[in-house]
C-alpha cells in the first residue's frame, strides 16, 4: 500500500541524535524514503523531516516510538493539505541525442534553471513539491539522466502553526 | 566544594539514595574504584566474578526493591560483558544505571587498548545513554540518567565516562532529586469510555503484566478486580502482582499458561490489559488473540498501544493512578456464572503427570515442596528454560517483587547474578534460585561471589542433563532429531559447589526431596542442590508458537 506521510521532528542538537533516530527506524522496520536534518532556527534544536510509507497505525507507532527517544522533543504528522513541503533537485541531462531546445522546453515547465552547461550535458536546478520533482524526473528521463541529487523533503505547516513551542 | 569526577560520581549516587552498587574494577575505572574505597562506609560495592553477573545482580536488586540498580564496569570487554545484562533489563523494563569507564578523551577514536564504542553498542538496548567528555557535565548527567531510568516506562541507562573525566576536579554542589511524577495522559472521557465497556461486559478478564509490579500498583489492581469481580490472568512478568491464592486468580497466560486462561481469552467479551504488552509468548496468534473481545489497555507507554494487537480503548498513565481512577468510575458487580465457568475450565485443563520414578524427582513435586518451606516474602529467582516455566506454573506467589526471571529476553545464565542482587538487597530473606543444568553452566562462576559474601541463596539445579526446552521443541517440531541438546556433561553440581566453598546436596527422587530441602532450608548458608529430573519431562500444557488455545498440547510421548 502506498500511503506516504511527512513527519516533522524537533530534536535536541546533541551528538548522536541522528543515529538514535535512524537506528530506531531501522530496528522497528519502518519504511522511509526521505530524511533531512537542519538547524531548527531555535537555539539547541535541529529539525528532521521524514517521509514514511505506511498505514495510519504504522505512522502512529512511528510517532510514539520517536517520542520515546529522550532527545526528541516533538514528533508530529505534517498533513499534506495543511503544509508546505518542498525539495530541491540538481539533475544532469544528456544533450547527446536531443536538441537542447527540446530539453529546455520541458525543464522550463518546472521552472528548472540551467546552472551548468557541459559539452554533452546540461545541469538544472529545480525546487518544488516532491510530486512536482517526481514528475520532472519522469519527463526528462527520455533525454537521458546522467546524474541527479535530491535534497530530500523540507516541510512546515501552513499558517501560524508551529511543531512545538520551545521556551 | 571541589571534588574529582569519581568523587562527584559517588556524591551523585548518594544524592539518589544509592547505598549498594555492583561491579568489577579495571584500568579505565581505577579512579572510580579509588573513590569507592574512600566512600566505602556509605556505598557498599559487591564484586562479581564477571561483569555479566554484576549486571544481572543490579537487575535482581532493582526488581526486588523497586529501586534503581547500579552497575560499574571498565572500558572495552568490561563494558561489552554488561550488554546481555542491560538487554535483559531493557526487555523487562527494569531501571538500571550502568556506569562504564572509557579510555581518556585524547585516546578516544584511536582503537586504543580496551576502547570500545559502548554508547553505539548499547543504543538499541538502553532508554538513553551518555558519554561524558567534560567533568563540568558529569553531575547533571548522572542525575538525568537516574531520572530517565526511573520515570515513565522504566529501563536501563548507560553512562560512559573517559578516564580523564573521572580524575578531573570540578566544583560540586549537592542537589536533592525532584520527585518523579508520571502524569495521567488520558481524559475523563477516556475513563468514561473504558467504564462503559466494562459495564457492558458480561465476561471480562484481566490480563496483567510486569507493569503492575513496576508501578507498585498491586493494591489498586486488587481493588479494581474485586470491584468488577473479574478473573485475572498474568504474564510471566506479572507474577506476584496479584495473589495466587485469590479466588479471581487464574494463573499465567500464553504458551505455557493454563487451559482456563486460554479458554477465557477465547471466550471472554472484554480483555483488560494492564501493564502488559501482548508479547508473542502471550498472544501467539496476535490476529486471533481475544478474537471475540473488546480490548482495553492501561499502560504508561503510548507506543504499546496498537503495537501488536488492535486496541478498542486505552488509558495512559501511572497504573497506580489510572487504576484508582478507573475503579471509582465502575460499578460494583458480581459475575458468579462467568467465574464458575472459568473454574470449570480450570478442572478440565489438568495435565497428565508422569508416573513417579526411583531415578528422578518430579519438578512439580520439588517446586511444591519448596513452597511449603518458603515464606511469602522469600524471593524466587529462575534462569531460563523448562524449569522457569514449571516454576511460573506451580509456585504460588503472594507478593510483588518476590519474583525475578528474565521474561522478555529469555536470558539463560541470568539467575545466579539476579539471586545475588536479591540476596544483597534483602539479607533477612531467603532467596531460592531454580535453575537448569544448561542455564547454570552459563554463569555458575558467580558461586564464587555467593561464597565470598556468604549469601543465603538456595540453588536448586533441576538437572535433566539435557537442554530440555530446546529438546522439547525438537521432539515436537523437528522429528526428535536432538541436535546438540544432549551435551553429555558429567558435572557433579554438589561437588562443584563444594569446590567454590558452598555446601552441595543431592535430591535423587521424590522420596528424598522433602528431607533434603528441609535440611537446606534449616540453614541460612548458601546451598546448591543437584536435583535429578527426567530428561523426558516436558512443559505442558503448551500452545505451539503462532497458535491459539484450540491447538493446545496437553500430552506428549
Amino acid at each position: 500500500m502506498d500511503n506516504k506521510q511527512i513527519i516533522g521532528l524537533l530534536v535536541h542538537n546533541h551528538p548522536g541524535v541522528l543515529l538514535r533516530v535512524t537506528s530506531l527506524i531501522s530496528r522497528r522496520g519502518f519504511n522511509i524514503d526521505s530524511l533531512t536534518v537542519s538547524p531548527a532556527g531555535i537555539e539547541g534544536y535541529s529539525r528532521m523531516t521524514i517521509r514514511i510509507n505506511g498505514d495510519d497505525n504504522q505512522v502512529d507507532q512511528f510517532i510514539s516510538q520517536m517520542m520515546k527517544i529522550v532527545d526528541v522533543k516533538k514528533a508530529e504528522v505534517l498533513p499534506e493539505d495543511a503544509s508546505v513541503a518542498s525539495e530541491l533537485i540538481l539533475i544532469k541531462i544528456s544533450t547527446a541525442e536531443h536538441d537542447n531546445n527540446d530539453i529546455l522546453a520541458v525543464t522550463s515547465k518546472y521552472h528548472a534553471s540551467l546552472v551548468n552547461l557541459g559539452n554533452h550535458s546540461m545541469t538544472f536546478r529545480a525546487s518544488g513539491t516532491p510530486t512536482e520533482i517526481d514528475t520532472l524526473v519522469s519527463e526528462v528521463k527520455e533525454f537521458g539522466i546522467l546524474e541527479m541529487a535530491r535534497t530530500g523533503i523540507a516541510a512546515l505547516e501552513n499558517g501560524d502553526k508551529l511543531l512545538a513551542n520551545v521556551e | 566544594m571541589k571534588l574529582n569526577g569519581s568523587e562527584i560520581i559517588a556524591e551523585c549516587l548518594l544524592e539518589q539514595g544509592v547505598d549498594t552498587v555492583f561491579g568489577y574494577p579495571g584500568g579505565a575505572v581505577l579512579n572510580i574504584y579509588d573513590a569507592l574505597y574512600k566512600y566505602s562506609d556509605r556505598i557498599t560495592h559487591i564484586l562479581s566474578a564477571h561483569e555479566q553477573g554484576a549486571a544481572h545482580a543490579a537487575d535482581g536488586y532493582a526488581r526486588t526493591t523497586g529501586k534503581c540498580g547500579v552497575v560499574i564496569a571498565t572500558s572495552g570487554p568490561g563494558a561489552t560483558n554488561l550488554i546481555t545484562g542491560i538487554a535483559t533489563a531493557y526487555m523487562d523494563s527494569i531501571p538500571l544505571v550502568a556506569i562504564t569507564g572509557n579510555v581518556t578523551n585524547d585516546l578516544l577514536a584511536r582503537d586504543s587498548f580496551q576502547e570500545v564504542d559502548i554508547c553505539g553498542i548499547s543504543m538499541p538496548i538502553t532508554k538513553h545513554n551518555f558519554i561524558v567528555k567534560n567533568v563540568a557535565d558529569l553531575a547533571n548527567v548522572i542525575r538525568k540518567a537516574f531520572r530517565i531510568a526511573m520515570s515513565g516506562r522504566k529501563g536501563p541507562v548507560l553512562i560512559d565516562i573517559p578516564k580523564d573525566v573521572t580524575g578531573a576536579v570540578w566544583e560540586y554542589e549537592p542537589v536533592k532529586p525532584e520527585p518523579i511524577i508520571n502524569p495521567t495522559l488520558s481524559s475523563s472521557e477516556d475513563f468514561a469510555e473504558a467504564a462503559k465497556l466494562i459495564a457492558q461486559s458480561k465476561r471480562p478478564m484481566i490480563y496483567m503484566g510486569g507493569g503492575v509490579v513496576s508501578a507498585d500498583a498491586e493494591k489498586q489492581l486488587l481493588e479494581f478486580a474485586e470491584k468488577i469481580d473479574c478473573p485475572v490472568a498474568t504474564s510471566v512478568m506479572g507474577l506476584g502482582g496479584f495473589p495466587s491464592s485469590h479466588r479471581l486468580f487464574m494463573g499465567t497466560i500464553g504458551m505455557h499458561g493454563g487451559y482456563e486462561t486460554g479458554k477465557a481469552t477465547d471466550n471472554c467479551d472484554l480483555i483488560l490489559t494492564i501493564g502488559a504488552r501482548f508479547s508473542d509468548r502471550v498472544a501467539g496468534d496476535r490476529n486471533k488473540f481475544g478474537k471475540d473481545a473488546k480490548i482495553i489497555q492501561l499502560d504508561i507507554d503510548r507506543a504499546e498501544i496498537n503495537k501488536n494487537v488492535k486496541i478498542d480503548a486505552y488509558i495512559l498513565g501511572d497504573l497506580k493512578d489510572t487504576l484508582a481512577t478507573l475503579t471509582e468510575a465502575v460499578e460494583k458487580t458480581t459475575r458468579d456464572e462467568w467465574i464458575n465457568q472459568v473454574a470449570e475450565w480450570g478442572k478440565m485443563g489438568k495435565v497428565t503427570e508422569t508416573p513417579k520414578s526411583d531415578d528422578y524427582a518430579h519438578p512439580y513435586h520439588v517446586i511444591e515442596a519448596v513452597r511449603k518451606l518458603t515464606k511469602d516474602t522469600d524471593i524466587i529467582v529462575t534462569d531460563v528454560g523448562q524449569h522457569q516455566m514449571w516454576v511460573s506454573q506451580k509456585y504460588r506467589f503472594e507478593q510483588p517483587r518476590t519474583w525475578c526471571t528474565s521474561g522478555g529476553l529469555g536470558t539463560m545464565g541470568y539467575g545466579l547474578g539476579a539471586a545475588i542482587g536479591s540476596a544483597v538487597a534483602h539479607p533477612d530473606r531467603r532467596v531460592v534460585l531454580f535453575t537448569g543444568d544448561g542455564s547454570f553452566h552459563m554463569n555458575l562462576n558467580e558461586l564464587a561471589t555467593v561464597c565470598s559474601y556468604d549469601l543465603p541463596i538456595t540453588v536448586i539445579v533441576l538437572n535433566n542433563t539435557v537442554l530440555g526446552m530446546v529438546r522439547q521443541w525438537q521432539k515436537l517440531f523437528y522429528g526428535r532429531r536432538f541436535s546438540q541438546t544432549d551435551p553429555h556433561r558429567k558435572t557433579d553440581f554438589a561437588k562443584l559447589a563444594e569446590a567454590f566453598g558452598v555446601k552441595g546436596m543431592r535430591i535423587h527422587n521424590d522420596d528424598d526431596a522433602e528431607e533434603v530441602l528441609a535440611e537446606a532450608f534449616s540453614t541460612t548458608k548458601p546451598v546448591v542442590i543437584d536435583c535429578r529430573i527426567s530428561p523426558d519431562e516436558n512443559v505442558l500444557p503448551m500452545i505451539p508458537p503462532g497458535k491459539t488455545v484450540d491447538e493446545m498440547i496437553t500430552k506428549m510421548e
